[in-house]
């Protein structure tokens, strides 16, 4: 009976709220309406100079791309809320989303993108295939993964290990496409410690080949990207056995699979499986059964062997050959570095957008509610990260203006400043990104908005081309030896931007005024202390390991918590350098002046590390001075977010629903469609 | 309920009718190119029907066998001759001004192309909510010919036509008729032009604003034409092929590929028409649609307007000049382009023409403010 009564309550109301009287009072003058930014918030300077400034480089070329995409079906554009979105469909399954990736690759290979990429030379086309990167990574990481590994891992070591005659042989067919390469590097057993890995290749004098093998499980090749569905070659990294003499980790080539896509003899090959993101990439792994291949197929710049079976080589420390041999992931891991700023990008632009459109919770009852971006907290939230990544941009293109340029003599300076930016970015990425979707709220939550699902397709990005933490100990260890050798032939520190450590140590003022903090010179001097008083710290500490007898390995491992802080501390300031030389090109102008702002907010928000306070070089009472101003700086950015966001140059097609009108990207009518 | 408010020379016929205006563009003998005065008066007109409550609709159609053929070029060109290049700057200040109105309007706006619709025509018509084709319809953005460049903001509308067809349309200037430009989406609708009195009434009797009704209404006198046999838009595949490559050189060559697989006289016209074009504009075209591609409807005016002034100032080529003696003066069809090849001018040339103009009191086009109004999503998207 009370089941009856419940029922027949339901069915009344359903049908009373049904009737026209009671739906009256829905009327669009009591709905929020969309209000779009645009109108409202005004550019204080030029948006177009400013992501001149941003992009550096080759902007006519990223827009010709951005088009591609763009007019392409096969890029899966949607209309929502009466704009055309790009993104792949992730829906898809894992099988149909590599397939989409490869159908992109042959469309942009028709179109001539990838024209000069491995048979072109010089700076500009290094520069141009970096903006192409740059681009195509806003679309998808799949794709810029899938033609990661094969122009730059597969390409690249053709190019820096291999010789004319592997030049010959394979740059021209690798950029149209005619190979298709892969990267075998990774074993289940050993990724950071390459020279660790198992599989191992000997040499057949009888007839001139070189045998590789996979001797057991863990030496199996894993993550191997392109392995599993479309690479027809691969470089593969063993440990070469001459004569019964190990003389370390060589690459070589080898084929895997036939033009037609079966897989050659004496190679197994099994598919990683779904992952967290990338899943547009076949990582795949790969065993060896001893399997032959030419003598030629040796990578032979750095060492070869003759067709006798001698071993030859023009570098005779195995240290440094091996060093020699892992240049190529430079290129890697500075794609990487800057994609990962490309994606806060996305990150901040529709967070940044959401919040200019969003309200929440009036002041007062019947007030209009407040839009998000003018709560002190969601600035507090949002502008820092966005001045970190004005930051980073500038970083970014210094890091591939190094590359380019770079010289034999230029070689360190390129391993410490890419190991620590592509840390330091890559992980900015992930704070960034996790920022952002939860100032969405839940409409960060839906893939179609991009933002959350960016942290799983970019979580990768700190471990492959070198795990984070295993970089920034690098870094650390090079500023120690940079530190002992200065010490040792009492010369100046040269390179690496560590001059400032014999000038008198900087003195903060005991009262931090708005005008010093705003200063650059006090920034510079901040981030420098910092820098200076971690270094001497992790000098004394590891000396005081190898003190007590602890092998150097030992007392570097020991000493892990000064080297953390140090490689961050070394990171801040070499990125605030570039925010500095990025400043000084520019004319006084209100560009400028938001931009001094913009290069503020940065350094302050990096004072506000708790290194400071751990290791003295600020006092409590300038830290307070320090978040005060932060406050003040976002409000003063605050109405420069629009143009700020905009200068980063995302086009609207490559952002998504929320960023602009998500009423009516949501509306009944656009889920009849 | 109708009655008449402007006279038979005045060069904008307005007609109210109910919750509907008919501004009829009348300069017929000119084909309805448009003055300075003409725009002027749609420009107030266009404002004042904004604010009047009264107002759901706005029809602007053309009279006689143009709808319109673009701004009146030729008085431009004699105007600066006579005040200075800001003359002209400031016929196409007051033109973008209008087309930003137009394509941010809050009310309706339906255009009736029932014959010529080229240049400013499409200016003055494309931004708005709805497109009305009829079997005389003639579209064509022809600047390159011209020595200038697809402005009035093509370079948003015709860069978001399907594939590479808006390059297409943007550097040669090629001609369409009704069904095809239904078929690209410049029209929203085909409808004979016997039936637009019809339309009309219908229209004017409509008294809403909704987007939905008015495009019911206009449905029913509407049909789906065919495409006829040799429709370039039967030829999307090749027009994607060749003109997404990255240059003008390399658009050409591609098409030069193609001619030698087939051969096919459509593709040697179209290799002869941007042959014949203005190097620079073709350049500046070219760059001009790409950049508009990723940008809203203000930002293309305004990009475009940094162009035309640097057209019309003449720093490094004067085809514009030159285009205009040639084409609409002296009708020799002969112009001499200089620089004469695409070879000639660079990327910096090229660059030169999307900077701001270095000349005091120069500023750049402050487009209207438009957030007093409730713009429709449409609008909205456009930003």
């Amino acid at each position: 009976m009370d089941r009856a009564f419940q029922r027949t309550r339901i069915l009344t109301n359903h049908l009373l709220l049904s009737s026209p009287a009671q739906t009256a009072c829905l009327t669009s003058n009591d709905c929020f309406n969309y209000s779009p930014p645009e109108l409202s918030e005004k550019y204080a300077f030029d948006v177009n100079e400013m992501r001149k400034l941003m992009d550096g480089h080759d902007v006519e070329e990223r827009d010709r791309l951005f088009g591609l995409i763009i007019q392409s079906k096969l890029f899966n554009p949607r209309v929502r809320g009466g704009k055309v979105f790009v993104l792949p469909d992730y829906n898809q399954s894992m099988e149909q989303q590599r397939e989409m990736t490869w159908k992109r690759i042959e469309y942009l290979l028709e179109r001539g993108v990838f024209k000069g990429w491995m048979t072109g030379e010089g700076e500009d086309v290094e520069m141009k295939r970096f903006a192409c990167f740059e681009v195509l990574g806003l679309f998808d990481h799949s794709i810029s993964i899938k033609l990661g590994v094969h122009f730059f891992l597969w390409g690249g070591a053709i190019q820096f290990f291999g010789t004319k005659h592997h030049h010959d042989k394979w740059l021209r067919d690798t950029e149209n496409f005619k190979v298709k390469g892969c990267f075998s590097m990774t074993e289940l057993g050993h990724g950071s410690n390459v020279r660790g890995i198992e599989t191992v290749t000997t040499y057949d004098s009888k007839t001139g080949e070189f045998v590789i093998n996979t001797p057991c499980e863990s030496a199996q090749k894993f993550w191997i990207g392109g392995a599993a569905k479309h690479a027809t070659h691969t470089i593969v990294f063993s440990q070469l056995n001459i004569n019964g003499i190990n003389e370390g980790v060589h690459a070589l080539i080898a084929q895997i699979r036939d033009a037609d896509g079966n897989v050659c003899p004496n190679i197994r090959i099994a598919d990683c499986g779904h992952k967290i993101g990338l899943n547009g990439v076949d990582n795949g792994r790969i065993w060896f059964d001893n399997v032959r291949v030419p003598r030629e197929n040796l990578l032979n710049s750095v060492a070869d062997v003759s067709p006798d079976g001698k071993y030859l080589s023009s570098i005779k420390d195995p240290d440094q050959r091996f060093a020699a041999f892992l240049s190529p992931l430079t290129a890697g891991r500075v794609n990487i570095a800057v994609n990962a700023v490309y994606q806060s990008k996305v990150g901040l632009s529709i967070a940044i957008r959401y919040a200019l459109t969003r309200r929440a919770f009036s002041l007062k009852p019947n007030e209009p509610e407040v839009l998000l971006l003018d709560y002190p907290s969601h600035q507090r939230r949002l502008l820092p990260l966005l001045a970190k990544i004005y930051a980073m941009s500038f970083g970014a293109n210094y890091l591939k203006m190094l590359y380019v340029k770079r010289t034999p003599q230029s070689n360190k300076t390129i391993h410490v400043v890419s190991s620590s930016f592509k840390a330091t970015f890559t992980w900015s990425n992930m704070q960034i990104l996790q920022e952002c979707r939860e100032a969405c709220g839940g409409q960060g939550l839906k893939t179609e908005n991009r933002v959350g699902h960016l942290k799983a397709e970019h979580d990768v990005q700190s471990t492959f081309e070198g795990d984070n933490n295993i970089l920034m100990q690098q870094v650390s260890k090079a500023l120690f030896a940079e530190y002992v050798m200065a010490q040792k032939r009492n010369k100046v520190f040269k390179g690496l931007g560590l001059e400032h450590m014999i000038k008198p140590c900087p003195v903060i003022p005991s009262q931090l005024t708005s005008t010093t903090l705003r200063c650059s010179q006090f920034q510079m001097d901040a981030l420098c202390l910092r820098e200076r008083e971690l270094l001497n710290r992790f000098v004394a500490d590891v000396s005081q390991c190898l003190a007590k007898g602890e092998s150097k390995e030992q007392a570097f491992n020991m000493s892990y918590q000064v080297a953390e802080d140090l490689g961050k501390a070394f990171s801040d300031r070499a990125i605030f350098l570039t925010f500095i030389e990025a400043e000084a090109t520019l004319a006084a102008g209100s560009l400028k002046d938001v931009l001094g702002k913009v290069r503020s907010l940065y350094a302050l928000d990096c004072l506000e590390d708790i290194a400071y306070l751990r290791y003295g070089c600020l006092s409590v009472e300038n830290a307070a001075a320090v978040r005060k101003e932060i406050t003040k700086l976002c409000s003063e950015v605050r109405p420069h977010a629009l143009a700020l966001v905009s200068s980063l140059g995302i086009p609207d097609a490559f952002l998504s629903p929320i960023a602009f009108n998500w009423v009516d990207a949501n509306s009944w009518s656009s889920v009849q469609h | 309920m109708a009655s008449s408010v402007s006279s038979q020379h005045d060069e904008v016929l307005v007609e109210e009718k109910s919750f509907a205006r008919i501004l009829t563009l009348n300069r017929p003998k000119q084909l309805n190119a448009l003055s300075s005065q003409m725009i002027s008066r749609l420009l107030e007109l266009f404002l004042a029907n904004e604010d009047d409550p009264n107002v759901k609709l706005v029809i602007l159609k053309g009279k006689g066998r143009a709808f319109c053929a673009g701004g009146d070029v030729a008085a431009v060109v004699h105007d600066i001759r006579a005040g200075g290049w800001r003359a002209g700057a400031n016929f196409f200040m007051k033109e973008f001004t209008l087309n930003y109105l137009m394509a941010t309007y809050s009310k309706l706006q339906v255009s009736i192309l029932n014959g010529i619709v080229m240049g400013g025509g499409n200016g003055a018509s494309m931004h708005g909510r709805f497109r009305v084709a009829t079997e005389n319809s003639l579209f064509a953005m022809p600047e390159t010919a011209l020595g200038l460049f697809p402005d009035v903001g093509a370079s948003y509308f015709l860069s978001r036509l399907p594939g590479f067809f808006g390059e297409y349309l943007c550097l040669t200037g090629a001609r369409l008729d009704g069904a095809e430009m239904l078929a690209c989406g410049l029209a929203t609708h085909f409808v004979q032009s016997a039936k637009l009195p019809a339309l009309e009434a219908a229209l004017c009797a409509a008294d809403s604003s909704d987007t939905v009704i008015i495009s019911s209404i206009i449905g029913q006198y509407s049909e789906q034409p065919s495409l006829k046999e040799q429709s370039v838009y039967n030829r999307l595949d090749v027009i994607d092929r060749c003109f997404s490559q990255k240059t003008v050189e390399d658009i050409l060559s591609a098409l030069e590929n193609e001619a030698v697989n087939r051969r096919d006289g459509w593709i040697s016209t179209t290799i002869q028409t941007l042959k014949k074009a203005s190097p620079t504009s073709l350049k500046i075209s070219l760059r001009s649609i790409r950049a508009g591609r990723l940008q809203g409807v203000g930002p293309c005016l305004i990009r475009e307007y940094r162009m035309v002034c640097h057209v019309m100032r003449g720093e490094f080529s004067k085809d514009f000049f030159e285009g205009c003696r040639a084409i609409l003066l002296d009708k020799d069809k002969n112009p001499k382009w200089e620089p004469s090849k695409l070879e000639l001018i660079t990327d910096t040339t090229v660059d030169i023409y999307f900077s701001k103009v270095k000349n005091e009191d120069w500023e750049d086009l402050k487009l209207p403010a438009r957030s007093k109004f409730n713009l429709p999503p449409y609008v909205i998207a456009k930003l």
